[in-house]
C-alpha cells in the first residue's frame, strides 16, 4: 500500500470562457520513506500538484489517496483533518503568524487537533529544541533570521508527527548557505524515516533527493534518480 | 478549536488595534449606557410610584361612591337610605374577605389652639381608618373602639395641622394638649407621621443641608416644589375624631328621629384582605349593599385598579421608548463592529490561509472571528455599564427632585446579554466570509 497514490488525476480551472488544464492525467505513487523531488518550470502544474498532494485542494477527476484516505472528492473539513494529522507543510515564504512567538507558532497545528494546552506546549518546546531553536522560544518571527524562520516552519510541520513532509521551494527565500542547512535538515529527517516531498525548480535541491519527477504542461515528462 | 485560544487571539487583535477597536465599541458603549440609564430611570419611577401606591392604600383600597341614579329608577330613590353606617356594619358582617371598613362623616369646624386657629374639615372615623388609610403614628395613639363607643373628645392630628397649631412643639409634646373644635375642647391623643413623596423628602434634606430648613414650620416648601400637586396633603391636614363624637357634636338634631346609623356618610371605604379573591369580594360587597340600599342602584365601587393600570402603562411606555433608543444605538454599534470585522479579515486573509493550511477547519475560523466580535461587544458593554452608572450618578446630581434612578442587577444582566447578542449578530457575516476563504487563494494573498 503506497502512502500516496494518484491515478489519472486531472485538475482544470475556469478563467472566463477558457478552461485551463493545470494537471492533465497524472499518475504517481509515493512509498513510505521516500525522498522525492518534483521539478518543473513555472506554469508546469507542479504547484497545482503540490496543492493536491498537500490536501489543500481536490482533483477535478481521477483517484487520489493519501495515507489511506480517499480524497478524490473529499469535503473541506475532511481535507483539513488530513492536513492537520498526516501532512506537514513547509512554504517558501515561511508563512508564520507574526504576532505569535516561536512556541505558539509551532503549536498551531496542535491547537486545531484539540490537544490540551499543557501537552501542546510541552510538545512544541520539544520540537523547537529539536530544530535548534531552544534559545529562541519566546521570540517572534520578526526577531528571527530567515533560516530560523524556516526552522520554526519545519518545527510546525513536524509537531503533529505527520507521515509526509512537504516542502514548497523551502530554500527559495534563503541564501545558499542557510538553504544548504535547511536541505540538510530535510535529509536528516528522511534518514530518520520521514517521507519527504520537495517541489522546486532548483536542480541543486533536486539533487539531494532519491527520486526526481519532472513535470511539464500538466504531465509527468521524466522520472529519474539523481 | 479551543475557546481560550480564540479568546486570546481575539483580545490580542483588539489590543493590537486599540483606536480602531475603541471606535467600533463606541456604538455598543452608547447603546448599553443608554439602556442602563433608561432601565434605572424607569426602575426609579416604578419604585416611587409603587411606594406612593402603597402609601395611599394600595390595590386593596376600595371606596363606595354615590352614583347618579338612572331615570328609570328615579321614583325609587327615596327608598334608599344612601351610604350609612348600616352599610359599614353590613359589609363587616357579611364579607369575610374585607378586613377593615372605614365609614367617615365630615364637618367644617373652627380648629383652634392658643397659638393659631383656622377652619378645617374635621372627620369622624372608626379605628379601622388607621389601617384603611395606612396611617402611621409619629406620637401618641390612634382613636380606639372605646373612643367610638364612649364618644370621647379625643382628636388625632395630621403632621401639618399639628405643626401649625403648635409651631414650636414636637409631635410628642403636642400629645395631651387641648384643641377646640367649634369651641368644644378635644384632647390631642396622637399625631400622625408626616407623609411625603420621595422627592419631597430629598428636597427637604437638600434644603436642610443648605441651612434653609423649613421643616420646623411645617409650611409647604416654596420655590421648585410650590404649586405641585401633593397627594399626601389631605393626610397631613387630617383632623380625626371618633365617628360617634362627630355625630353627637355636629350632625345630630337635624331630624327628630336621627340616629348615628341613619345619618349619611361622607365617605365609605374598605380594605380587601386577600387580593386573590378581589372580584368575588366586590361581588359580595355589592350583594350586601343591594340589601341595605333596598335594591336601589345608587352606589358604585371605585377601585384603584384602573388607575394603577394607567400608571403601569405609562411606566412601560417610558421603558419602551428608552429601550428603542438603546436598541437603535445597539444596532448602529453592531453595524460598526461588522464593518471593522470585515476590514480586519481582509487585512488578515493570509493569517487565515496559514491557519487553514495547518489544519483549521472553516468552523474554527468562523468561531475565531465570532469570538473576536463578541469580545469587542462585551468590552464595549462593560464600558457601557460603567458609563451608564456614571450617567445615573450625574442625573442624580443634575435633577435631584426626580425619582432617584435605581440601577438594578437585572438591567446589568440584560445589557450584557444585548451586547453579546449584538456581537454575535454583527460578527456572523464577517465570520462566514472568513470561514469560506479558500486556503490556496488565502495563502497567495498579498
Amino acid at each position: 500500500m503506497s502512502l500516496v497514490s494518484l491515478e489519472d488525476v486531472r485538475k482544470s480551472y475556469r478563467v472566463g470562457d477558457q478552461e485551463i488544464r493545470a494537471l492533465d492525467g497524472v499518475s504517481l505513487r509515493i512509498e513510505e520513506g521516500e525522498f522525492l523531488a518534483i521539478i518543473g518550470p513555472s506554469g508546469s502544474g507542479k504547484s497545482t500538484l503540490m496543492h493536491l498532494l498537500g490536501c489543500l485542494d481536490t482533483p477535478t477527476s481521477g483517484r487520489m489517496e493519501i495515507c489511506g484516505h480517499d480524497l478524490s472528492s473529499a469535503s473541506a473539513d475532511k481535507l483539513a483533518e488530513v492536513r492537520n494529522r498526516e501532512i506537514g507543510f513547509v512554504f517558501q515564504a515561511f508563512n508564520l503568524l507574526p504576532k505569535l512567538d516561536v512556541v505558539r507558532n509551532i503549536e498551531l497545528p496542535l491547537v486545531y487537533a484539540g490537544v490540551p494546552p499543557a501537552e501542546r506546549r510541552r510538545r512544541a518546546i520539544e520540537v523547537a529544541k529539536a530544530v535548534g531553536l531552544g534559545e529562541r522560544l519566546g521570540n517572534r518571527p520578526t526577531q528571527l533570521s530567515g533560516g530560523q524562520c524556516q526552522r520554526v516552519a519545519i518545527g510546525r510541520a513536524l509537531v503533529n508527527r505527520p507521515r509526509i513532509l512537504f516542502g514548497d521551494e523551502p530554500t527559495g527565500n534563503l541564501d545558499s548557505a542557510t538553504g544548504e542547512m535547511i536541505l540538510e535538515m530535510f535529509r536528516q529527517l528522511n534518514r530518520e524515516g520521514k517521507t519527504v516531498v520537495l517541489v522546486t525548480h532548483d536542480p541543486d535541491v533536486a539533487a539531494v533527493s532519491k527520486r526526481v519527477i519532472e513535470i511539464k504542461d500538466g504531465r509527468i515528462r521524466r522520472e529519474y534518480v539523481p | 478549536m479551543n475557546f481560550l485560544i480564540c479568546l486570546e487571539t481575539g483580545l490580542r487583535e483588539i489590543a493590537a488595534h486599540k483606536f480602531r477597536s475603541a471606535l467600533s465599541m463606541l456604538g455598543i458603549v452608547l447603546g448599553v449606557s443608554s439602556l442602563i440609564a433608561t432601565m434605572a430611570l424607569t426602575a426609579g419611577i416604578e419604585k416611587g410610584t409603587r411606594t406612593f401606591m402603597q402609601q395611599i392604600g394600595g390595590l386593596e383600597f376600595v371606596s363606595v361612591q354615590n352614583k347618579e341614579i338612572s331615570n328609570a329608577m328615579i321614583d325609587f330613590w327615596n327608598l334608599s337610605p344612601g351610604r350609612t353606617l348600616t352599610d359599614a356594619y353590613a359589609i363587616r358582617a357579611s364579607v369575610p374577605n374585607v378586613s377593615h371598613v372605614s365609614p367617615e362623616m365630615s364637618h367644617g369646624a373652627l380648629v383652634a389652639s392658643p397659638y393659631s386657629s383656622e377652619r378645617k374639615g374635621v372627620r369622624g372615623v372608626w379605628p379601622d381608618h388607621y389601617v384603611v388609610a395606612r396611617h402611621e403614628m409619629a406620637a401618641g395613639r390612634f382613636l380606639t373602639q372605646l373612643d367610638v363607643d364612649q364618644a370621647t373628645h379625643a382628636v388625632v392630628l395630621g403632621d401639618g395641622m399639628a405643626r401649625r397649631l403648635w409651631p414650636n412643639l414636637e409631635p410628642k409634646d403636642i400629645v395631651g394638649r387641648v384643641v377646640t373644635l367649634n369651641q368644644s375642647p378635644f384632647v390631642v391623643v396622637g399625631v400622625l407621621k408626616r407623609y411625603e413623596r420621595e422627592q419631597d423628602k430629598r428636597m427637604r434634606a437638600i434644603l436642610a443641608a443648605q441651612g434653609k430648613d423649613r421643616a420646623r414650620s411645617g409650611a409647604p416648601a416654596r420655590g421648585r416644589m410650590a404649586g405641585r400637586w401633593d397627594p399626601f396633603r389631605q393626610k397631613n391636614e387630617s383632623v380625626l375624631i371618633p365617628l360617634t363624637t362627630m355625630f353627637h357634636e355636629f350632625k345630630s338634631g337635624q331630624f327628630p328621629d336621627d340616629s348615628v346609623e341613619s345619618v349619611r356618610l361622607d365617605t365609605l371605604s374598605f380594605r380587601v384582605a386577600n387580593l386573590d379573591y378581589f372580584r368575588e369580594t366586590l361581588d359580595q360587597v355589592r350583594r350586601a349593599l343591594d340589601v341595605t340600599h333596598r335594591g336601589v342602584d345608587d352606589y358604585d365601587l371605585e377601585t384603584r385598579e384602573e388607575w394603577f393600570d394607567r400608571m403601569e402603562a405609562s411606566i412601560s411606555a417610558t421603558r419602551l421608548s428608552g429601550g428603542l433608543i438603546a436598541a437603535i444605538s445597539l444596532v448602529v454599534g453592531g453595524i460598526g463592529i461588522t464593518n471593522i470585522m470585515l476590514a480586519s479579515i481582509t487585512e488578515r486573509v493570509r493569517e487565515i490561509g496559514i491557519r487553514l493550511a495547518v489544519g483549521a477547519k472553516g468552523r474554527d475560523i468562523f468561531f475565531q472571528i465570532l469570538i473576536e466580535s463578541v469580545s469587542i461587544a462585551v468590552i464595549g458593554g462593560v464600558i457601557g455599564i460603567a458609563a451608564g452608572a456614571g450617567l445615573i450618578q450625574l442625573l442624580g446630581v443634575v435633577a435631584p427632585s426626580e425619582n432617584p434612578p435605581l440601577m438594578t442587577f437585572d438591567s446589568v444582566i440584560i445589557s450584557v446579554a444585548f451586547a453579546v447578542l449584538a456581537g454575535i449578530v454583527s460578527g456572523i457575516y464577517p465570520a462566514l466570509r472568513a470561514a469560506r476563504l479558500d486556503p490556496i487563494g488565502a495563502l497567495r494573498y498579498e
